[in-house]
């Protein structure tokens, strides 16, 4: 055993080097690309085209926090509108009691549903998978009728306004609804939910979580709690449903029971089903594509349900993966045969 | 009188009117390497869970290294220096065979990740997804799981279970290595006589939930009673 | 009192539901997230039918045709992923539910439309001093009928024997030589022709709509994860206890009602993880 211990040294030490030197490669590449987002509204004219994409990279956000919860859990959520829709209604709320300062809003609607998730995570988490994905539905549409029958508090079906004070963290409100800005900060705000999750996926605690998902058991006997860790990602996933709510509340500055609805949860799914939720960029290019068919439909627009229905099947069936594993593996097909033309 | 790696006083565990472990009573000297044999349904494994805090209430007292662990979580004994392998492979098959060893080396107080891939051979496959390495390399990355951190006390439920011969030899030697060379006490279940009869220093025998003898392999070996309920022409 | 009953009324027709996922649970391990849309599906099926056929035989025709929609369901989606993970089969009975949803719009359009009940039920009778209408204790008697009809079935019957082996443990019960597959396509159609049974006899309580599925729902996967998922008389329990507080939270509290069935959940499986009757871990 011990011959072999100076190259297996040599070993060690390239792989923990190796470990390094990814975190400033994940931040310069979010840099570059939140940057490019600055150019993006210059060189794309139409406000059609701007809405559009602004909407889009909203829901690429919710559909990360999907993705994320999937990838480190193992469990799909059905209902991660409840998040979304309930950091809405805290922004709408908010404005309508004047109970805070709108930046504290911001923040505190980014923080309940992360706490909600926390605390109702420690008891659902621990249910088979399945229990899990009829529950997040289940909570969700029953927040979605709670909001849609509490006509006093939030105008029921009507739903409300988001009041918001002419100024947000100093940037002028109006930044935050006209489409070119709004795109520019959403696309910001995605890079960098991306790069933090990234990050967060690659750290012990990523891998740790990713052990439990694959065998909680095991996780136990090595020492380690597991329904804290599984909460957490949860409250983590939920916090970044609330950050795309809150940017769809600044962004249109009126909340309706529908961001709370099944559809827009299982709109969201499907895009970080289609994307691939184990790349954590995955479901963030799933809504792209989604976004990019729908807008092709043209006429067809009015069978969208069934569409995206359809297409959720065939995905699921022909693609479990999602885009991201079907690049992922072609990549490294590609990689492996050209090591094999060297060699 | 030196003070004993782990004991089990009266351990006891019951579904409905059936005891799975009836007064079980078990004293492993620091170092030792304990065999643990006895037909299907004896306790065997049940014993183990006793002893690592899994599955349900458990009667009795289990000490280790003279501190009353009884209360403890499995988690918290794993932690205080307690490890078990387990009878079907158990082990994080998404992860990298490095990433999930030095997972748990975190938990411990030494972290020698290396040391424990090279004394098991598994350091070539670091960087490999443990689902796609051999069952053989799986069985021995479950060991790894377990013995990273230097714990003081290993469990290990049947880890030959399923290798060829030659594997299980070179696993009985490695045991026997590591048992020595670190001073980690063993508390072996396997049904591979040839591995047990090896490597163990005392052999304990369980039936119907109770012990059935206590010796070493010669004493084992002699006792009519063990032959009779067990061992029958089994052995050599 | 009354609304007592009419809270047995609400829990009697989400065990209807809620059984018919339990049953194809214990057989496939999966849930069908479209269950709510079989059910608003049997509703317009039965107020299809009845137009022309009258609501009795309407609702046979309802019952029928999402049997054979079940055993459909199980041919080409339970069975040929029976072997992949259990959020495959999920994901694609989600996307059947946008697809069902999006039919039922285009074909009897997206407004609101109300069946009467049947002559012969549209009366009322005085129940501890008020009126009630008789088509209500019709719906509870309908739940007594299947709740006793399928523990007849389960108990005395092979197929219920094979039933009740498969729901505690699916591998070894086809290992014993029980055709899964057949056994798995009639319990499917039975889990389904419920909830078309439910649907139909829903018509008369509320107003149809694409949406009526999605509403339904909720309250439906509660009661089988509260119940235990596997269990018979878990989702029995489940579903009279919440339908009984939904109906009086509807009652006392209209804008909070929604999350009591929540509450309820919470505090069951906060003191027993594995939900009323399901089984240890």
């Amino acid at each position: 055993m011990s011959s072999a211990v100076p190259r297996d040294k040599a070993k060690v030490a390239a792989a923990s080097i190796a470990a390094e030197r990814r975190t400033p490669t994940v931040v310069l590449a979010a840099g570059l690309l939140a940057a490019a987002g600055f150019a993006v509204p210059w060189v794309v004219g139409s406000q059609l085209a701007l809405t559009l994409m602004t909407q889009a990279v909203i829901h690429a956000i919710l559909a990360t926090s999907i993705g994320f919860m999937i990838r480190q859990n193992g469990l799909t959520s059905f209902g991660h509108a409840a998040f979304f829709g309930m950091a809405a209604y805290l922004m709408a709320l908010n404005g309508k009691l004047d109970a805070m300062p709108a930046e504290l809003a911001v923040l505190a609607a980014i923080a309940v549903p992360a706490a909600f998730a926390f605390f109702a995570g420690l008891i659902i988490v621990r249910l088979p998978a399945l229990s899990f994905s009829m529950l997040t539905l289940a909570v969700a549409q029953s927040l979605y009728e709670l909001m849609l029958r509490w006509r006093g508090l939030a105008g029921g079906d009507d739903g409300m306004a988001v009041r918001l004070p002419s100024r947000l963290f100093g940037i002028d409100i109006e930044l935050f609804q006209a489409p070119s800005s709004m795109f520019v900060v959403s696309w910001c705000a995605l890079v960098a939910v991306i790069a933090i999750l990234t990050l967060v996926a690659r750290s012990h605690f990523g891998v740790l979580t990713v052990a439990i998902r694959e065998n909680e058991e095991r996780a136990r006997y090595v020492g380690y709690h597991t329904l804290v860790p599984r909460a957490l990602v949860f409250a983590l996933s939920a916090a970044v449903g609330g950050l795309a709510g809150v940017l769809f509340a600044l962004y249109n500055a009126f909340v309706t029971p529908g961001a709370l609805h099944w559809s827009l949860s299982g709109e969201a799914l499907i895009m970080a089903v289609i994307g691939g939720p184990q790349a954590i960029w995955g479901p963030a290019l799933g809504a792209v594509i989604f976004f990019v068919v729908k807008n092709a439909m043209g006429d067809l627009t009015e069978h969208w349900p069934a569409i995206i229905g359809a297409m959720l099947i065939v995905v699921t069936v022909l693609l479990p993966q999602g885009i991201s594993g079907l690049l992922n593996r072609l990549n490294r097909l590609n990689r492996r045969s050209r090591e094999a033309g060297k060699a | 009188m030196t003070t004993l790696a782990l004991e089990g006083i009266d351990l006891t565990r019951r579904y409905g009117g059936f005891a799975a472990l009836d007064k079980v009573s078990l004293r492993l000297e620091p170092g030792e390497i304990r065999g643990l044999i006895g037909p299907n349904g004896a306790g065997k494994s049940t014993l183990m869970d006793a002893l690592c805090g899994r599955g349900g209430p458990t009667g009795g007292t289990v000490v280790f290294n003279g501190r009353d662990i009884s209360g403890l979580s499995a988690q918290a004994r794993r932690r205080a220096g307690l490890a078990r392998s387990f009878q079907k492979t158990n082990i994080f098959p998404a992860l990298m065979v490095r990433e999930q060893v030095a997972l748990a080396a975190r938990m411990a107080e030494t972290d020698n990740t290396d040391e424990v891939l090279v004394a098991l051979g598994l350091l070539d496959l670091a960087d490999r997804r443990a689902a796609d390495i051999s069952y053989g390399d799986q069985r021995r990355l479950d060991l790894a799981l377990a013995l990273v951190g230097r714990p003081s006390v290993l469990l290990l439920d049947e880890p030959a279970a399923g290798l060829s011969i030659n594997e299980s030899i070179v696993l009985a030697r490695l045991l026997k290595d590591l048992a020595s060379s670190w001073n980690v006490t063993v508390l072996l279940v396997e049904h591979d006589m040839e591995v047990i009869f090896a490597v163990s220093d005392r052999i304990t025998v369980l039936n119907l939930g109770r012990v059935l003898a206590e010796g070493t392999r010669e004493e084992i070996r002699g006792n009519p009673e063990v032959v009779r309920a067990y061992l029958g022409s089994s052995i050599e | 009192m009354i609304q007592v009953i009419n809270g047995l009324v609400y829990g009697s027709f989400l065990y209807v539901l809620a059984v018919g996922l339990v049953l194809i649970f214990g057989l496939r391990r999966v849930t069908n997230f479209a269950h709510g849309s079989f059910f608003m599906l049997g509703a317009y099926v039965s107020y299809a039918a009845a137009a022309h056929l009258g609501f009795w035989t309407g609702m046979i025709v309802s019952v029928a045709a999402l049997a054979v929609f079940g055993a459909l369901l199980d041919r080409f989606v339970f069975r040929p992923l029976s072997r992949e993970e259990p959020i495959v089969t999920l994901l694609v009975t989600f996307g059947l539910l946008f697809v069902l949803e999006d039919a039922v719009r285009t074909i009897w359009g997206k407004d609101y439309i109300s069946v009467s009940a049947p002559e012969a039920l549209s009366g009322s009778v005085t129940l501890f001093g008020s009126q009630f209408p008789t088509y209500r204790l019709f719906v509870i008697a309908v739940a007594i009928a299947v709740a006793l009809g399928l523990a007849v079935w389960l108990r005395s019957t092979k197929v219920g024997l094979y039933v009740r082996a498969s729901s505690v443990d699916p591998v070894t019960t086809a290992m014993q030589g029980v055709d899964t597959d057949r056994l798995s396509a009639l319990v499917v159609a039975i889990g389904t022709g419920l909830a078309g049974l439910s649907g139909t006899i829903a018509g008369p309580l509320m107003a149809l709509s694409p949406s009526m599925g999605g509403y339904i729902i909720i309250d439906c996967f509660i009661v089988v994860v509260t119940g235990g998922l596997t269990s018979f008389t878990g989702a029995f329990v489940a579903a009279l206890v919440i339908g009984q507080f939904h109906n009086l939270g509807l009652v006392y509290v209209p804008e909070v009602a929604s999350v009591i069935p929540l509450l309820i959940m919470a505090a069951v499986l906060g003191l027993r993880p594995q939900g009323l009757a399901g089984p240890r871990k």
